[in-house]
Order: structure tokens, then C-alpha cells, then sequence
């Protein structure tokens, strides 16, 4: 999908080309809507079952307060750990990338890639592109059931969080939209030298399962060494970029995060998905070295 | 042959002519096809092996996090963390079962629907039910029951209960039954896709109707919990797959438990034959790739 | 709708001989229309329109052990439907029908062990296995006697050639190798029907030829009675004398392939090549000419008027040849298919 304006010696206005590009855009967008749409069973079905694993966890944490005379668990108390997970949906909204890796891994095997070498589209970009059209797309309808659920589950929340904080929600989240995107678009060029991804990606995936606090809140790491006198484990967990693709914006807005650590925290943030944009940048151009040089 | 009991239950239609010889010896061919292409492409089995325990270890590493707070899941509830793991170890055996025995073949069924090969099973003098649910067997599901036999072990040897011989002798009878409701659900399902055609969403249905199962049932306590967890016993009886052989290994066994027991081979017996009834009417109903 | 299959009324009754029976067989399906548009994909979540497709519209017929028989028709005609009803895939909305004495479907495994269903470009082999072990399986699951079945299957796999290839898998055969094994499979319960859905679809003029041959010898020697489903005519027309055309749903025609050419044309073709090129106007008065390139006439003459009309032609000068042909098949068939609603043009109501 490129977008060409075309351009004449007087040349189109800015506005012009903006506004080709915002009508591509929409398109694109209705498409991908009706795409969703079509499935309908399948769709609203599907984005009401995603709460239900958390239904769970929440029976189980609720099971596990009852049984001891804490009031709360690494700073986290009963009702905490229902706003937490709640929380860690939002952002697993924003930073999961489902069939991302899959996808670039499989054009690159049977070859569909070599439409992008050729043309003067930038891949990434495009990915990119699509990737937020696709979320922003999906989201539009299915935040009505997110704000049910979140309205049905207001009393757990805690009052809401000052400006800063806010501010500092929002900025996680987005950062981690680019991180998951950018980590996950980096395992999905190893394609170039590897054949199967998938096994890569599954480590990745196990790893995050455990790291990002999709399972539970990272401060419940706290105090378990390792084997090096000094570190604890969550001392190593927060510096890996895998916590805030879950775990961190959540966090921030129940306020765990404060002050000079929050700045750190989105300062390591930030420089991790530069850090992985930098490294896509990288395996994109080697990776396409290495396979015109092979013939694909 | 009780050929005249057979006819007068509507359920069993289908199975006069029934032996299971020669079914077994089907199913036998099936298994032995499975397990010489799995040992063929041997480097993506042992993978399959890997992925499988990597995700069982995620689980178990977490649970050990969860004992460092607290000493027991549920107030008085007696699932202390031996008990507990001993409840984890019969979920993977029961899971692993089902995962091997009858899942992929329900996988392979939705592609079936779409390209017509569904037809050439309907043609065949053979259950359509039995074929559908048992051609394919994934061997590789059976590292994590492996496991949990492993993990039983381990922790009936530190518990400080120990099971009776009834207990042994009723557990394996008990894990057959969970086995049986699990299969049920698969059966659901496969009817479900034989009517829907393709549709993703009921595949997840499954994963999330098993979390359900992932912790005993003592957790759905309270306002909400109570009645979902009367739900998941008495309407769809997930919650006693894998709790009722749990407590009866892991926990002495009081009054209630005999109730219990019964409870799970009554709705074993009666999720087969419900599910079967529901898999012939989509039979029946089923449309057929247009041609 | 004209069945004319003179050997016993349509739908009529059950002889000793009536292997199939058909009587008033419909079947409709309702399909959701598929929305366009954003406005109506959403309207799609809460409401859908949808329309009811008749596959087939109540069809009746007998047919007797031994006969072979072609169901000829275009895609989307109902042939493929009307086997499924009669292998009892799926249910149908009206109507009756009996295959060897039983209702399809109900299933019933007397039933199913007593015919054999084969569909063309569809695979009914366990796909990972080679094929000599499908047959193995067909052999558990027919229950079949082993020395029988042994004798059975060797005769069938060298009549088609294909002993070196039940050892490979089948998914690295080709297509017409796969086909070859399909029939085998089906023929190794020794099926009294056999049900082919356009076998020789997507298959090489070799290929086509060795089925065709294969087909004629084992129907011939087992008496089997067959019922094939195609759109190609040369299938038909090497393969049986009694060709039912069916089309949206209904069955036009049920007769003998020669009877077609009597009862759906008007006209016979016939080809002048004259000294030279024919004034205009000059031929008008014999029939209608369609093709004139150069000395070359083609013209087409109604056939109750040919007799009187070539002996006019033939004196008048300079015709240096003469060719009379029927209308070819493909083109009355073709015909067939497109009208849906022909009648057979009796002589006597031709037009004069």
C-alpha cells in the first residue's frame, strides 16, 4: 500500500498530499474495520472472553489474602491487585503485537518480502503504519467492553493519580507500543538467517510471560537473590526492557512508581526502544544485504 | 452383543456392531501413523516436548512465588503447597491426556469443514464421533503428563497426609472421569465448528473454560465466586476434572468427599452421553462445503 | 422439467432391480449476505439479511443395477449436492430417496460398507500415510475378509498401474497418481454403487483415458451401478448411454446422449463449398446461413425441410461439395446450461 502523490513541475499543495494521504488512511482503516466486523460472532465473543483469564488470578490472589493475616503483598492489597491486572490489560493492549515476528518470518521464507526490496516503500514503516491503524482500528470498538469492565470494577481503583502521573501513564504506554513493536520486528527479521523463528520467538514469549508482570506485579520479586552477592533478581528485572510491555505503565498510574524513580524508570524505557529501533534499523539493512546477495 | 439395549438408547446410535477390538485397532493404526511421523521430524518433536514444559515451568515457578506469601491457597481449605502441587500434578496428567489423545484431531477439524474432507468420514461404515476425535495423536503432550507423574510424586512424598489405599485405587478412576468431561467439552466444540465452520474464537473458548480448572475450586468463594463456582460443578462440570482425584489423593477424605466422588462419575457418564446427542444432531445439520 | 428415461415412470415404483430411488428430492440453504460497506458491516453485528439458495428443486428418478449413469451439468447445478443426499453427507429439505434399499441418510453402516463415494481434487487418504496403509485401514474399518481383500486389491492396482507407488506418501503424488489410489480404495470393499463427483477434474488426457477404461472394465465385470457427476462431455460420451442434464437445481433431460441431438435441435449444419462466393440474399429462401468465408457456406437448415431442400441446392450450379452434420453436442449441451428452461423442440412444433 503506497501512497504516490502525484507531483508535477507546479507541484500539489502540502495540503493536498496530506489530505490523499489522510483519505488512504481511511480507507486503509474502514477496511481493516469491516475485516474485524466480519467475524462478528467471532468478535465480540473474542474481546469479551480476553477478561476472563483475569477473572481468575483474581479469585486466586483473593484466596491467597485470605489465608494469611497480610494486608498486603509487596505493597500490593486485595484491592490493588484487581486495578493491577485490569491495568496490565491496557497496556498489553498497546504492546503486544500479535503475528508480528510470524508474519515477517513467513514472507521472508516464501519470498513475498522481496516486494518491499523492490519498491520504494519503507518496510518498517510500513509495518509500523499498519500496526497502528490495526490497534487503533480494533480499539475503537473494543474499548466499549474495556470501559465496562473498568466502570463495573471502579471501586477497586484507587483515587486517581495526579497529573504527572498521568502524564507518565500515557508516555509508558506509547513507549511500550513502539518497544513490543520494535523487539518483536527484530526477532521477526532474524528470518534472513534463521528458518524457523518461531523457536526464538517462543523464548521470547516465555521469557516476557514470567518478566513483564503479566502473571503478577514485578514487586513481588523483590528480596529473591540471585547468586551474585548484592543483586537481587529484581534489581536485574529492572533494567530488561521486558517489565514495560506489562508491568510499568500499571504501576505508574496506581502510584508504586514516584518521583526521581519514575524519571529513571521512562528514561530506561525510552532508551530501550531506541535501542531496539536502532537494532531493527540494523538486522533490516544486514538482513536485506545478506538476501539480495543470496538471490532471496 | 446387548443388541436390543443398545437400540432402545438413542445416545448409542450408532455404536451397535460395536467392538472394541476392532476399534482399538484403528485407533491403533492412527497412533503408530503419529508416532513414526513424529519421530521422522524428530528435532520439531523435541521442540513441541521443550515448548510444553517451558510453559508448565513458568507456571510452577510462579506458584512457588506465591507460597512465599502465604502458607495455604484459600482459608482452611487444606491446600498447603504440597497439596497444592499435587493438585498441579494432577492437572497436567489429566491435560496431557486430552492435549495428546484428542485435541489435535478437534484442531484438524475446522480445516476438515472448509476442504470437504469431513465428507469422505461421514461415507465410512465407522462412528463418525470416534473418527473425528481420535485419528491424531500428539505424543510430544505427553512430556508434561510425564511430569506431573514426577511432580506427584515429589510432593505425596513430603506432604505429611498420607493417601489410603482406597484413595490409590479410586485416583486413576477419578483422572479417567475428568478425562471423560474434558472429552465431552472437546466434542462440544468439534459440534460447535462442524455448525460454525471456521470460528478462532472457540479455540480460545477452550483455553479459557480450562483456566477455569487451573485452581481448585476452593478460590470461587463469595458473592460472585459462589455462584460461578456452582456453575462450573453442576452445569458445565469443569471444576470437578481436576479437583475431585486432587482432594482425593491430597487430602483425607471426609464425609463430603464421597458425594463428591459420586458427583464426578455421574457427570462423567452424563457429559458423554450429552455430548454425544449434541455431535450427532450437528451431524445431522452439518451443510457441507459447497462443491 | 422433461424426464423421459422410458424405462419406468419417474419416481415410480421399486422394482427388484431399483438400486436408486428418488422421489420430489429438494434441498435449500440459507446463506447470509455478506455486508458491504462500513455502514453495513456494522449494522451487520446486530442484524443480517439473507436469502434462500435452492440447490436442488425436487428431483425424481430411478435407476437400475447395472446402469451407468452421467449427470451432466454446469457448476452450481445441484449435481455435487444431489450425491452428497445420496451418500447421505448431508439431509435434505424435502422429499425421499432410497439407495439399495436403505434411506443414505440415516447412515446406517449396512449402508455405508455397500457403497463407495469418490470425489475429484478431493482427498478422502489419510493424508500422511502411504497408501498402502490406507488400505489397510479401509481393510479394518469395511471389515473385510483378508485373503478377499488381498485378491481384490492386487487386481485393482495392476489394472491402473500403480503398485510402485502405494509405498510413497501421498501428498508427494501427483494428481492423477492420487486419483489412481482413490479408486483403488474405493473399489476394495467391492461396493455394489459407486458415486464419482467429477473424478477426471484437473487430470491429463492420459490420466482421463486410463480412468475411463478402468471405470468401463470394472462396471462391466461387477455389474456395478454407477453414477457420475461431470461438466465434461467427452467423460459422457466415453463412459455411459444414459446422460441425465441438470441444471440450476432441476434435471432437464434424462435420456440416451443420441436422443439429445433428436429432441433440442431444430436444424441440422450443413457446408456448401461453392465455385464462388454466394450472391446475397441467394440462400436466404433454404435456410440461415451463419458463416460465409469466401466459396464456404455454412448454413443451418431446418431439419424437417433437408430433404426437399439439399436436392434443390445440390442441381442448382456450382456446388462442388456438400457436408450434413448434426449440431454438435457441446454446443446443444452448452445450450442446455444456459437456457435452464429448455424445451425439447418436437418436430412437430418446430417452426416452420
Amino acid at each position: 500500500m503506497t501512497t504516490a502523490a502525484p507531483t508535477t513541475a507546479a507541484g500539489p499543495g502540502p495540503l493536498a498530499e496530506l489530505a490523499t494521504r489522510l483519505r488512504i488512511w481511511w480507507t486503509m482503516l474502514a477496511i481493516c474495520l469491516e475485516e474485524r466486523l466480519a467475524y462478528r460472532g467471532d468478535f465480540i465473543l473474542g474481546t469479551a472472553m480476553r477478561f476472563l483469564p483475569i477473572v481468575t488470578q483474581v479469585f486466586l490472589w483473593t484466596a491467597v489474602f485470605a489465608a494469611t493475616s497480610r494486608a498486603d503483598i509487596a505493597g500490593y492489597s486485595k484491592t490493588d491487585i484487581v486495578a493491577y491486572y485490569l491495568l496490565t490489560m491496557v497496556t498489553r493492549a498497546f504492546s503486544s503485537m500479535p503475528g508480528l515476528a510470524g508474519g515477517i518470518s513467513r514472507s521472508i521464507r516464501d519470498g513475498s518480502i522481496k516486494k518491499y526490496l523492490v519498491q520504494p516503500v519503507d518496510y518498517v514503516s510500513f509495518l509500523l503504519a499498519a500496526r497502528i491503524a490495526h490497534k487503533l482500528v480494533y480499539y475503537a470498538v473494543a474499548i466499549l467492553p474495556f470501559a465496562a469492565v473498568f466502570w463495573i470494577c471502579r471501586s477497586y481503583f484507587p483515587p486517581l493519580p495526579d497529573a504527572t502521573a498521568i502524564a507518565a501513564f500515557v508516555a509508558s504506554l506509547l513507549l511500550s507500543f513502539l518497544l513490543g513493536f520494535f523487539m518483536e520486528a527484530t526477532l521477526g527479521m532474524l528470518g534472513f538467517w534463521v528458518l524457523e523463528v518461531s523457536s526464538i520467538v517462543f523464548a521470547y514469549m516465555l521469557v516476557q510471560y514470567l518478566l513483564s508482570g503479566h502473571m503478577f506485579p514485578i514487586d513481588m520479586l523483590a528480596g529473591i537473590p540471585t547468586g551474585i552477592a548484592g543483586i537481587d533478581v529484581a534489581d536485574v528485572v529492572r533494567w530488561l526492557p521486558f517489565e514495560y510491555t506489562a508491568y510499568f505503565p500499571a504501576a505508574v498510574w496506581l502510584g508504586k512508581v514516584q518521583g526521581a524513580e519514575l524519571g529513571r524508570a521512562l528514561a530506561i524505557e525510552a532508551a530501550w526502544v531506541v535501542v531496539m529501533a536502532v537494532a531493527c534499523r540494523i538486522v533490516w539493512w544486514r538482513g536485506t544485504r545478506r538476501y539480495s546477495a543470496y538471490g532471496g | 452383543m446387548p443388541n436390543r439395549l443398545v437400540a432402545r438408547h438413542p445416545a448409542l446410535l450408532g455404536l451397535r456392531g460395536l467392538t472394541m477390538g476392532r476399534y482399538l485397532s484403528i485407533f491403533g493404526t492412527f497412533a503408530r501413523a503419529c508416532l513414526v511421523r513424529d519421530m521422522t521430524f524428530r528435532a520439531n518433536f523435541l521442540l513441541e516436548c521443550v515448548t510444553s514444559l517451558g510453559w508448565m515451568s513458568m507456571n510452577l515457578a510462579f506458584y512457588l512465588l506465591v507460597f512465599q506469601f502465604t502458607p495455604e491457597i484459600g482459608k482452611g481449605t487444606g491446600w498447603s503447597r504440597e497439596p497444592f502441587f499435587a493438585f498441579v500434578a494432577t492437572g497436567l496428567i489429566i491435560n496431557s491426556i486430552v492435549q495428546a489423545l484428542f485435541m489435535p484431531s478437534a484442531e484438524e477439524l475446522t480445516e476438515m469443514v472448509r476442504t470437504g474432507g469431513l465428507d469422505a468420514v461421514l461415507v465410512r461404515p465407522l462412528d463418525a464421533q470416534f473418527l473425528l476425535s481420535m485419528h491424531r495423536v500428539d505424543f510430544s503432550s505427553f512430556a508434561n503428563g510425564l511430569v506431573g507423574c514426577g511432580l506427584l510424586a515429589w510432593a505425596l512424598a513430603r506432604m505429611d497426609h498420607t493417601p489410603p489405599l482406597v484413595a490409590w485405587l479410586l485416583y486413576p478412576l477419578l483422572i479417567l472421569c475428568g478425562v471423560a468431561i474434558l472429552y465431552s467439552l472437546v466434542i462440544m466444540l468439534a459440534a460447535a465448528t462442524i455448525l460454525m465452520g471456521r470460528n478462532q474464537s472457540l479455540y480460545d473458548f477452550w483455553f479459557y473454560l480450562t483456566n477455569f480448572s487451573r485452581y481448585p475450586a476452593e478460590i470461587y468463594a463469595g458473592p460472585f465466586g459462589g455462584p460461578l463456582r456452582a456453575l462450573c460443578t453442576f452445569v458445565i462440570p469443569i471444576l470437578l476434572v481436576v479437583n475431585v482425584p486432587a482432594r482425593v489423593i491430597a487430602q483425607p477424605l471426609a464425609g463430603g468427599a464421597w458425594g463428591m466422588i459420586a458427583a464426578a462419575i455421574v457427570a462423567a457418564v452424563a457429559s458423554l452421553v450429552v455430548s454425544r446427542l449434541v455431535f450427532q444432531a450437528a451431524l445431522s445439520k452439518y451443510r457441507s462445503a459447497s462443491s | 422439467m422433461h424426464n423421459t428415461n422410458g424405462h419406468k415412470p419417474p419416481g415410480g415404483r421399486i422394482g427388484d432391480d431399483t438400486v436408486i430411488w428418488v422421489e420430489g428430492l429438494a434441498k435449500e440453504y440459507r446463506v447470509y449476505d455478506k455486508p458491504e460497506g462500513l455502514g453495513a458491516s456494522l449494522r451487520g453485528l446486530f442484524r443480517r439479511t439473507s436469502r434462500l439458495v435452492e440447490a436442488l428443486k425436487g428431483v425424481s428418478l430411478t435407476v437400475n443395477r447395472g446402469e451407468f449413469v452421467a449427470l451432466l451439468g454446469p457448476n452450481g447445478a445441484g449435481k455435487t449436492t444431489f450425491l452428497k443426499l445420496l451418500s447421505g453427507i448431508i439431509t435434505p429439505s424435502r422429499g425421499t430417496a432410497r439407495v439399495l434399499g436403505h434411506v443414505p441418510w440415516e447412515r446406517a453402516d449396512d449402508f455405508r460398507r455397500r457403497f463407495a463415494l469418490v470425489m475429484g481434487q478431493r482427498n478422502q487418504l489419510w493424508w500422511d500415510l502411504p497408501a498402502a496403509e490406507s488400505f489397510r485401514l479401509h481393510k479394518e474399518i469395511y471389515r473385510l475378509d483378508a485373503a478377499r481383500y488381498e485378491r481384490v486389491r492386487d487386481e485393482l492396482v495392476d489394472l491402473l498401474g500403480v503398485r510402485k507407488l502405494i509405498l510413497q506418501p501421498v501428498r508427494e503424488l501427483s494428481l492423477g497418481e492420487r486419483m489412481k489410489l482413490e479408486l483403488v480404495a474405493a473399489l476394495l470393499h467391492e461396493p455394489e454403487v459407486l458415486f464419482l463427483d467429477e473424478p477426471t477434474i484437473g487430470l491429463d488426457v492420459v490420466a482421463q483415458h486410463t480412468i475411463h477404461e478402468f471405470l468401463r472394465h470394472v462396471q462391466a465385470e461387477r455389474r456395478t451401478t454407477v453414477m457420475l457427476t461431470t461438466h465434461y462431455m467427452k467423460d459422457v460420451a466415453a463412459l455411459c448411454e444414459r446422460v441425465m442434464v441438470i441444471t440450476h437445481g432441476d434435471i432437464l433431460y434424462d435420456g440416451s446422449l443420441a436422443e439429445i441431438v433428436d429432441r433440442f435441435t431444430t436444424h441440422k449444419i450443413v457446408t456448401l463449398d461453392l465455385d464462388e462466393p454466394p450472391a446475397p440474399g441467394a440462400l436466404e429462401r433454404y435456410g440461415f446461413p451463419c458463416e460465409i468465408r469466401g466459396p464456404q457456406v455454412v448454413m443451418r437448415i431446418d431439419r424437417s425441410r433437408i430433404a426437399d431442400v439439399l436436392p434443390e441446392i445440390l442441381r442448382g450450379a456450382g456446388v462442388r461439395d456438400v457436408s450434413v452434420e448434426d449440431v454438435p453436442l457441446e454446443e446443444i449441451v452448452a445450450g442446455l446450461f444456459r437456457s435452464g428452461d429448455a424445451r425439447p423442440a418436437e418436430p412437430a412444433e418446430a417452426p416452420a
